[in-house]
């Protein structure tokens, strides 16, 4: 066991000390550098990739479930569009913001944004529907100025700069692993094609020939989505590694 | 990977060009009166679209959701319809008691369904067990636990869609699926098999069982309630020598079986097939003395479950005797009857 | 019985505070029978020294303001806010007056192992030499009792307040006040000497301790004539006032309060008082013994309140200085406060004694 001790200072290094604490006091006590963020005048300037609101293009959504299937808290449910197809809903009050429906939508179709902050006057409104998941989350700005944070040498300084920082961010899709649909059995593939009819790539083709069906699986095209996969009658489809 | 993956899925040829397959199926086997609903082609329908309507098999909306496939035609066995009949091939003829479990007659093809799944063989058979009106549902057994709720087991004598229940049995099952059924369904199960690999390797145990005729449910309830016999009341029903013997709870109600033949469906006229010759294991009450079962042992994966059932004890053995089942044979052969434009109603 | 009030009348007007702004007004009410006697009653000197500056006027807006300060400049320095919630507009200035408040009418618990009737009467009692100094420290030219010893006789008092603390420890029988009562003992042998040495110092180097001529004579502020025996001074009285990083008696995180910790109400109100009271004289002492107390550039309109309004501001300085060291130091432990106070202190205080001699013996 180490023993502690004060450590062994000439007189003048002491004097130096307390003249240094002191001059710290009085420069505080004139401006305190405090790091402490005036929220809601100022705004942390967050990195591009912070995980905030969502934003949905239903242009690009095929229904294929997978942001609701991998919802670690079930906050997604998928509601029925006019259109019959099937598009998502975000409970915000469940969600944890972990971005793993954007990383799992195939077509892209999820689109982050800085947004955090939004407010809600009661629970129920937390339930995202669709048509709201279009435009960002409104917010009220009241800030004028963002800050962020700097580290020089053992010092943390807060630095304030004028202008809003920019919510809505223009990231690149992520990097996922690529997979494509392969057919493990295909002696039990019935011909019904119902695959082909829910392919949004042209990925798996019919052809009807004299003695049956032929299906051709162009992986090139394909995204991976699993839309074939979960509809294929007899589950013969299954993802593969690229 | 990558690149192209091709296969090709063989499917005959259209019986009614222009048509749905369907259309040639309802045209070849439901209209004609082969129709023994087996459901096998319910089984198979990708879009689940094929339904018995008004005891009738058939698929409604087929205009909107039918991918026209083919595979009820490839599944249906009376498409191409090729009657079996006889004792057929078998490894052992035998009666058994089971000491495990009441049904029927020797309760055993409770006892091979839950032997099998003990064994690890199964771990899904397809049972069917009634409501209180004696209306049949299907389900799905994993345990013997789930017997000791209701009433399950003892012979229904109506249809029950227990090949609907099949392909979801088969994909969602590890191990194997088992089924029961009347010689219809064995055979709708055989030809699942002869044409998907996927029912070839996972249906495992294929039991059947001897079976003169079935009924559609409301034309017996109807014709029962006529004799005075209430579904409630019921306690077991069984077609013995001839006769029908309702046991109820205040008493017995016999008549005979001939009286029946005015509700016999036309898909069961045309049945040869009385022992269940294409099962893996045939269980009927002809052939061995009361409170035993016949098992008459066809495949190897009912003669390994019969020898697990020797070893472990489950069952008292007993004589059987094939000789007793000939006349039934005969009769159903002789029964064979197909109704042509020609004949008048 | 005229004879002897006419005869008051003239002592008092013959000492009176002169004020030339308000001179006409103090005209016009002089000539008001009753009100006139009155104002010439307040405004002779001593009285005025006694009731109003350096008094119990000042006294008591400074312990209004001074805990405010206190607090509020440390939470600036801590990067916090300090008081807000009473008043945020004004940032919470009437803080002590709530505070008052609540003493006034908490439940004072007089416990069963209290010692009677020192208990009750220690708060009370020790008020005596937290005052008496105030007579003697002039405001400029304002003085209640003019002596030639002034600044001994405050010395002298001052020794005399952690008898009154040790008296409150004992009176009240517990076991943290017995633990903080000891450390205060101890801390007392600790800082007495230097206290009383570096104060020496000075007078040796004024060559008088009477408070008006020791005011008079620092054309250059005492600061500067011997700053050793400044530095000595400061940090002596802040062992004295328990200021962090000296707060060894009190030592809230560790003691829950020392001596004070059996009291609660309009007892801990007073003793709450004494110890911001203790700061005061020592600044007024330090003032006067260090910063020329009362001199500076004349307002010629305020007359003698001039010389009274550089005093306040020259304490408060000081007061401030002691105060925001709490920001800045953590708290000694007792065996280095009692280090502390006999090498480095009392060694700086010995040499300012000697920079005094030799200061005399040149200049």
């Amino acid at each position: 066991m180490r023993k502690v001790v004060a450590p062994d200072y000439t007189v003048f290094e002491h004097v130096k000390r307390h003249a240094e604490a002191v001059k710290t006091a009085i420069r505080e006590a004139i401006i305190p550098e405090s790091v402490t963020c005036s929220y809601p005048k100022e705004r942390r300037k967050m990195p591009a990739s912070f995980r905030g609101y969502l934003i949905f293009d239903p242009d690009r959504c095929i229904s294929c479930f997978g942001c609701a299937f991998i919802c670690p808290a079930n906050a997604i449910r998928m509601k029925e569009a006019e259109d019959g197809r099937y598009y998502p809903t975000i409970d915000y009050g469940k969600c944890i913001f972990c971005h793993f429906c954007l990383d799992s939508c195939p077509e892209g179709a999820l689109k982050p944004t800085k947004i955090h902050d939004v407010a809600y006057r009661d629970l129920d409104r937390m339930l995202t529907l669709t048509e709201e998941m279009i435009e960002p989350p409104e917010i009220i700005r009241e800030d004028k100025r963002y800050v962020e944070y700097v580290i020089d040498g053992r010092d943390l300084h807060l630095r304030r700069v004028d202008g809003e920082d920019e919510l809505l961010v223009d990231l690149p899709p992520p990097s996922k692993v690529e997979r494509i649909v392969s057919c493990i059995d295909p002696e039990s593939c019935t011909g019904c094609r119902i695959c082909e009819e829910v392919c949004e790539h042209g990925v798996i083709r019919s052809s009807v020939e004299e003695d049956g069906v032929r299906m051709v699986i162009d992986s090139e095209r394909c995204t991976g989505c699993g839309l074939c996969v979960k509809e294929c009658s007899m589950r013969v489809l299954r993802l593969v590694r690229r | 990977m990558g690149g192209l993956l091709e296969w090709k899925v063989r499917v005959p040829d259209k019986p009614m060009k222009d048509r749905l397959y369907f259309d040639g199926l309802k045209a070849n086997v439901i209209d004609t009166g082969l129709c023994s609903r087996c459901l096998t082609c319910a089984c198979i329908c990708p879009v689940d679209g094929i339904r018995v309507v008004d005891d009738k098999v058939d698929f409604p909306d087929r205009e909107e959701r039918c991918r026209d496939c083919g595979a009820c035609i490839r599944v249906c066995p009376r498409f191409d319809y090729r009657p079996k009949y006889g004792m057929g091939d078998y490894l052992e003829f035998t009666a058994a008691r089971s000491k495990r479990f009441s049904g029927q007659d020797g309760g055993m093809v409770t006892e091979i369904m839950i032997s099998a799944i003990e064994m690890g063989m199964i771990d899904r058979g397809l049972f069917v067990g009634r409501d209180e009106r004696w209306r049949p549902q299907v389900f799905h057994l994993h345990d013997s636990s789930q017997l000791e709720v209701g009433t399950l087991s003892g012979t229904k004598y109506t249809f029950a869609t227990v090949l609907k229940e099949l392909k979801k049995a088969v994909l969602l099952t590890r191990n194997g699926v088992g089924v029961v059924g009347t010689p219809c369904i064995v055979s709708g199960v055989r030809k699942l098999q002869m044409e998907f690999p996927l029912f070839r390797d996972r249906v495992r145990l294929v039991i059947g069982l001897f079976c003169t005729e079935n009924f559609h449910y409301d034309e017996l309830m109807r014709f029962l309630e006529k004799k005075g016999i209430k579904p409630e009341m019921l306690i077991k029903t069984d077609i013995t020598k001839g006769r029908f013997i309702a046991t109820m709870v205040d008493g017995e109600v016999k008549f005979k079986v001939k009286e029946l033949e005015e509700i016999l469906p036309s898909g069961c006229s045309v049945c040869t097939d009385f022992t269940a010759v294409e099962s893996d294991v045939s269980v009927g009450s002809v052939g061995s003395e009361p409170g035993f079962s016949t098992v008459v042992v066809r495949g190897k994966s009912a003669e390994e479950v019969i020898a697990y059932i020797r070893e472990k004890g489950y069952a008292e053995f007993g004589e059987g005797d094939p000789g007793q089942l000939d006349f039934l044979i005969d009769y159903k052969v002789g029964r064979f009857y197909v109704k042509t434009k020609d004949d008048k109603d | 019985m005229t004879g002897t009030v006419e005869a008051l009348i003239n002592l008092m007007m013959a000492d009176q505070v002169a004020i030339p702004l308000l001179d006409p007004i103090l005209n016009i009410l002089y000539g008001i029978p009753l009100l006139g006697h009155l104002l010439a009653l307040i405004l002779w000197k001593p009285l005025f020294a006694a009731l109003i500056c350096p008094g119990f006027a000042t006294l008591g807006g400074l312990l209004m303001l001074l805990p405010w300060i206190e607090r509020k400049l440390v939470a600036r320095i801590q990067w916090r806010i300090g008081p807000h919630e009473i008043l945020p507009r004004m940032g919470g200035v009437i803080q002590l007056l709530a505070d008052s408040l609540r003493f006034l009418f908490q439940e004072v618990i007089v416990h069963r192992d209290a010692k009677q009737p020192y208990f009750l009467q220690f708060p009370v009692l020790s008020f005596i030499p937290a005052l008496l100094p105030l007579l003697f420290i002039p405001a400029g030219t304002i003085i209640a009792i003019e002596s030639p010893y002034g600044a001994q006789i405050v010395l002298a008092m001052v020794t005399l307040f952690p008898l009154f603390i040790l008296g409150l420890g004992w009176a009240s029988n517990s076991r943290f006040a017995y633990i903080g009562t000891v450390r205060e003992a101890f801390v007392y042998f600790g800082y007495e000497i230097a206290l009383i040495v570096s104060a020496f110092a000075m007078i040796v180097l004024y060559g008088t301790s009477d408070p008006l001529a020791i005011s008079g004579m620092q054309q250059v502020p005492g600061i500067i004539l011997n700053p050793v025996a400044a530095l000595a001074f400061f940090i002596a009285s802040a062992m004295a006032t328990s200021r962090l990083p000296f707060e060894i008696p009190e030592a809230d995180q560790e003691l829950a309060g020392g001596p004070h910790v059996e009291y609660s109400g309009i007892l801990f109100g007073l003793i709450y008082v004494i110890s911001y009271e203790k700061v005061y004289i020592l600044s007024g002492l330090m003032t006067l013994l260090f910063l020329g107390g009362g001199s500076g550039p004349e307002i010629r309109v305020l007359g003698d309140l001039s010389g009274l309004i550089w005093f306040i501001l020259k304490t408060l300085l000081v007061m401030i200085a002691l105060i925001a060291l709490r920001a800045i130091y953590p708290r000694y432990r007792l065996d280095q406060a009692l280090r502390i106070g006999w090498n480095p202190v009392f060694t700086l205080s010995t040499i300012a004694v000697g920079v005094s001699l030799m200061e005399v013996l040149l200049l």
